[in-house]
């Protein structure tokens, strides 16, 4: 009987809350010195589970992920999280330092007057390159057909790596043909899947994870990544010494804005340590240390001061209004939407 | 009786050498003083300390083992009641419940539980996935091993006995607790060794119904599979084989026939 | 006395028979059947499923089932997961009989520690086995070096080994080939030598008696063992994520994507339901089979 109960206490110790946050983020979007910071400041632990797929994410959530206090959803997803009742709202009273926000990308059309939702970085998903490769193949680099086109591609066979991501590819697809990345005309998606099709063969491999390091080794000339990783691409590069520099650049034709804001999940048990952390990372110096390290975009005014210059003035990471104009963000498809996408995808991977 | 000829010996050897030189290379590496599992650097012990100080791992591998105690004993408890019913009442339902969770794909019985959990015991329980909806589902497909394991040695006994027994008076309870059991216990124990080794090294179902959150040894090995991989998972594997193959060798030992199905 | 003990007996056999019976019945049948109903429901609007009344109506379809039909791609990977399962058997059949057949013929006392030695892999993780290819047949390792230094100098290009339906072949026959072992060398084990010395006798040669006396009587462990490897392989999702390319995706891989990936749970389930039925085809023609065989050569 005794057993029992031991097994049992064992069993239920692991649920006990103590002081610990759980944070559900993107690969590679917070600092390790930003996280101990954080966490010598409030005293508490922070345990991140990692997700690189906005579809992944909602997904193991509606299967019955549970616990997290805190996610990083880009825009649509928040929609998705707040239309399905998923999220806490916002206690405004314990975050003074929504001041520093830059109100344009406040009250956005996914969540009006914020009441779930708090900007914490955007990147825009571009072109990473290796520079001395595409200069000696004199290939283009500012537009999305360098991805797509036979004639470039047959330069770069097996060295090209497309995000592995529904929405991401398409949208890329779509803007290279001139339309919105929120097209839903299934005929305009059917182009874009023809021309996809048309490009995989040259193409490596579909990787949302890994692909920063093989372009850092050299295994990679191009990449479809989120501007973010190809900051760190770029510096490990250096780091490492290597004989080639990683640039990236917004295709011409334009590209998805990437807004991640953070949330508190329903079933958080500690929604004070997550309100602690928000206002945290509103913080101008934690903000701009986010930027600083990982090369995200900033939607904190009281960060530029303590932003890098080399990075405030990179136009991939801060875009010029001119490039902004040819930015837009991702919103959610409904449900019949969702299915012939999905089916799309089916016949994109296995044709 | 005659010899088997030179081929069949080199046929089956070939077998052998196919079956075990992958496993030997993961073992083998996991020594190599090298991050690539490509060539022999030097020999270490380090990726093992790197899996010791690796807190997820240490903490999947707590999950795999409270997992695995639970889900093997209350696993065991019912399939030996399973296998003592169907031997004795020779039920008709009850040998196709326990056999087909075994005999089916994994992924479906994973997927079923997946939207069973959320669909009748979040809403109606308010319970959300954790260690307890893993232990549910492995308890599920190791009842069918303990049954069968249960019911073969049953059949290789002599039903005299218990017919002796009740002659002498005993009850049903006093059969089983004192001339049942201890002739079945071996079988009874392999069941339970078998339960625990399947639960230890299960990936698909926990896979499904694990939420995210508990890891486990498979789902952890799987998801360096998937990202980073390093001979800390050739270390994790090596160990992980020793301790099931340890298990399996026992179960075998206790119970001559466990394997092959016979009493 | 006797009624006593028959009315004792039927309660022993309700409380002996109930407490697995009902567990099964709550956490194996309960979640077939939700699975059931769920490839006949509306999908949510945000994912997983819309309720099933709504309006004061049932919100039931068959629309799910018309799109599965709606494009061959997914009969495409039906028949193809068919296909990979079908070559899995059959190269486990034909790599398991020599090594059945040398166990079975063994001395007694070896026996037991053959099989042993067969069934250890066995005992590993099947991730681990799965990872253990992917070291051999990696790019970097010496197997893929060799083999494309043979195609560099026959003027080929390079080949990858792993993401490749070869890939996934092979780890799907090294999983499974342990399951095909055993039932085999159960059955040779029974086969009574003296049939194959009165063949010998007849003046039978070596193909011969195998052919027309072992072949046959081994067909019930062929069986048994075929559904032991074919009817997993169908609902394998692991090894082609693992092992194979983009467009090595199986069954089991579409299943994975529609409840950890789309959220499409309606169609998940109807992809689970006609896997079911496959199965269930399968395992029945393997029934009929075996019955016919053991009919005729009885």
């Amino acid at each position: 009987m005794r057993f029992f109960a031991c097994l049992v206490l064992v069993l239920t110790g692991a649920a006990h809350a103590a002081d610990v946050l759980h944070l559900y983020n993107w690969n590679n979007y917070i600092p390790d010195q930003t996280v101990a910071r954080f966490e010598a400041s409030c005293r508490c632990r922070l345990v991140q589970d990692y997700y690189s797929d906005n579809e992944e994410m909602l997904a193991k959530l509606a299967a019955g992920a549970s616990g997290y206090d805190l996610i990083v959803p880009t825009g649509n997803a928040v929609e998705t999280l707040i239309r399905s009742q998923q999220l806490r709202p916002l206690d405004k009273r314990l975050l003074p330092n929504l001041k520093n926000l830059d109100p344009a990308y406040l009250d956005a059309a996914f969540d009006r007057s914020n009441r779930y939702s708090v900007p914490y970085a955007y990147t825009i998903t571009l072109i990473g390159y290796n520079e001395q490769k595409m200069r000696e193949l004199g290939l283009p680099t500012d537009t999305w057909a360098v991805i797509f086109e036979p004639k470039y591609l047959a330069k770069l066979k097996g060295r090209v790596t497309v995000l592995d991501s529904q929405r991401e590819l398409m949208a890329a697809a779509l803007k290279y043909l001139g339309y919105s990345v929120n097209d839903t005309d299934e005929a305009h998606w059917r182009r874009a899947r023809d021309l996809i099709l048309r490009a995989k063969p040259y193409w490596a491999a579909f990787n949302a994870s890994s692909y920063i390091k093989e372009l850092t080794v050299g295994n990679i000339w191009l990449a479809h990544g989120y501007s973010s990783d190809m900051f760190q691409a770029r510096q490990d590069a250096q780091h490492a010494g290597r004989p080639f520099s990683i640039g990236y650049a917004t295709p011409r034709e334009g590209a998805v804005l990437a807004l991640d804001s953070m949330v508190l999940h329903k079933t958080g048990p500690r929604p004070d340590l997550a309100h602690r952390f928000i206002n945290f990372m509103l913080e101008g110096r934690n903000s701009a240390e986010l930027t600083n390290l990982i090369g995200s975009g900033n939607p904190n005014r009281a960060a530029l001061p303590f932003i890098d210059p080399a990075i405030a003035a990179n136009r991939a990471i801060f875009p010029t209004p001119e490039i902004q104009r040819r930015l837009e963000m991702l919103k959610d498809l409904d449900r019949n939407q969702r299915r012939v996408l999905s089916r799309m995808w089916t016949e994109i991977k296995v044709r | 009786m005659r010899k088997p000829s030179w081929w069949l010996w080199a046929a089956a050897l070939a077998v052998y050498a196919f079956l075990y030189l992958p496993l030997l290379i993961v073992v083998v590496y996991s020594f190599n003083d090298s991050r690539l599992n490509a060539e022999w650097v030097g020999f270490t012990f380090k990726w093992y300390a790197e899996l010791f100080s690796d807190a997820d791992m240490l903490l999947a591998a707590r999950n795999s083992v409270l997992i695995a105690l639970a889900a093997s004993l209350v696993a065991t408890v019912l399939g030996t009641m399973a296998g003592l019913a169907i031997h004795r009442y020779r039920l008709r339902i009850l040998p196709i419940l326990t056999f087909t969770p075994v005999a089916m794909p994994e992924i479906l019985l994973g997927v079923s539980l997946l939207l069973f959990f959320n669909l009748v015991f979040r809403p109606w329980l308010g319970l959300e996935l954790g260690l307890w909806s893993v232990i549910v589902a492995h308890i599920t497909f190791c009842i069918g091993f303990v049954t069968i394991v249960v019911r073969v040695s049953l059949l290789g006994l002599d039903g005299s006995i218990f017919e002796a027994a009740r002659d002498l008076g005993a009850s049903p309870w006093q059969t089983f607790r004192l001339v049942t059991l201890p002739l079945i216990l071996p079988a009874v124990v392999a069941g339970a060794l078998m339960s625990f080794a399947l639960s230890l090294d299960d990936f698909v179902i926990t896979f499904f119904t694990a939420g995210v959150g508990v890891s486990t040894l498979p789902l952890q090995i799987y998801s360096m599979l998937k990202i980073a991989v390093t001979p800390e998972v050739n270390a994790v594997s090596t160990l992980l084989m020793a301790f099931t193959l340890s298990l399996i060798v026992l179960a075998s030992r206790i119970h001559r026939g466990a394997l092959r199905g016979r009493p | 006395m006797r009624g006593c003990s028959s009315m004792h007996d039927r309660l022993t056999r309700w409380l002996v028979s109930l407490p697995p019976t009902l567990f099964l019945l709550v956490f194996f049948v309960a979640p077939s059947l939700i699975m059931v109903v769920a490839s006949f429901r509306l999908p949510g609007d945000y994912g997983g499923l819309a309720p099933l009344v709504a309006d004061g109506h049932w919100q039931l379809t068959l629309e799910t089932y018309r799109f599965f039909f709606s494009d061959f791609i997914y009969t495409e990977i039906f028949i193809r997961s068919f296909g990979v399962a079908l070559a899995t058997t059959l190269i486990c059949i034909l790599l398991a009989y020599p090594l059945a057949w040398l166990i079975a013929r063994s001395p007694k006392r070896h026996r037991d520690l053959m099989v042993l030695l067969a069934i250890l892999p066995f005992a590993s993780n099947f991730l681990i086995r799965i990872y253990a290819w992917m070291i051999i047949l990696g790019p970097q390792a010496a197997l893929a070096r060799a083999v494309n230094g043979v195609l560099a100098g026959l003027g080929f290009e390079p080949v990858s080994l792993l993401f490749s339906p070869f890939a996934v072949l092979v780890g799907m026959v090294y999983v499974h080939l342990p399951f095909m072992i055993l039932p085999l060398y159960t059955n040779l084990d029974r086969h009574d030598p003296v049939l194959l010395d009165a063949a010998q006798d007849l003046g039978a040669n070596a193909w011969r008696r195998f052919w027309r006396v072992t072949w046959p009587l081994s067909l019930p462990g062929i069986y048994s063992g075929s559904a032991l490897v074919f009817i997993p392989v169908l609902g394998m999702f692991a090894i082609p994520e693992i092992l194979g390319g983009t467009g090595d995706i199986l069954i089991g891989n579409l299943i994975k994507e529609q409840f950890l990936g789309t959220r499409d749970w309606p169609f998940g389930s109807t992809l689970s339901i006609m896997l079911t039925v496959t199965v269930l085809a399968c395992a029945g023609l393997a029934a009929w089979f075996a019955r016919r065989g053991a009919g005729r050569h009885a």
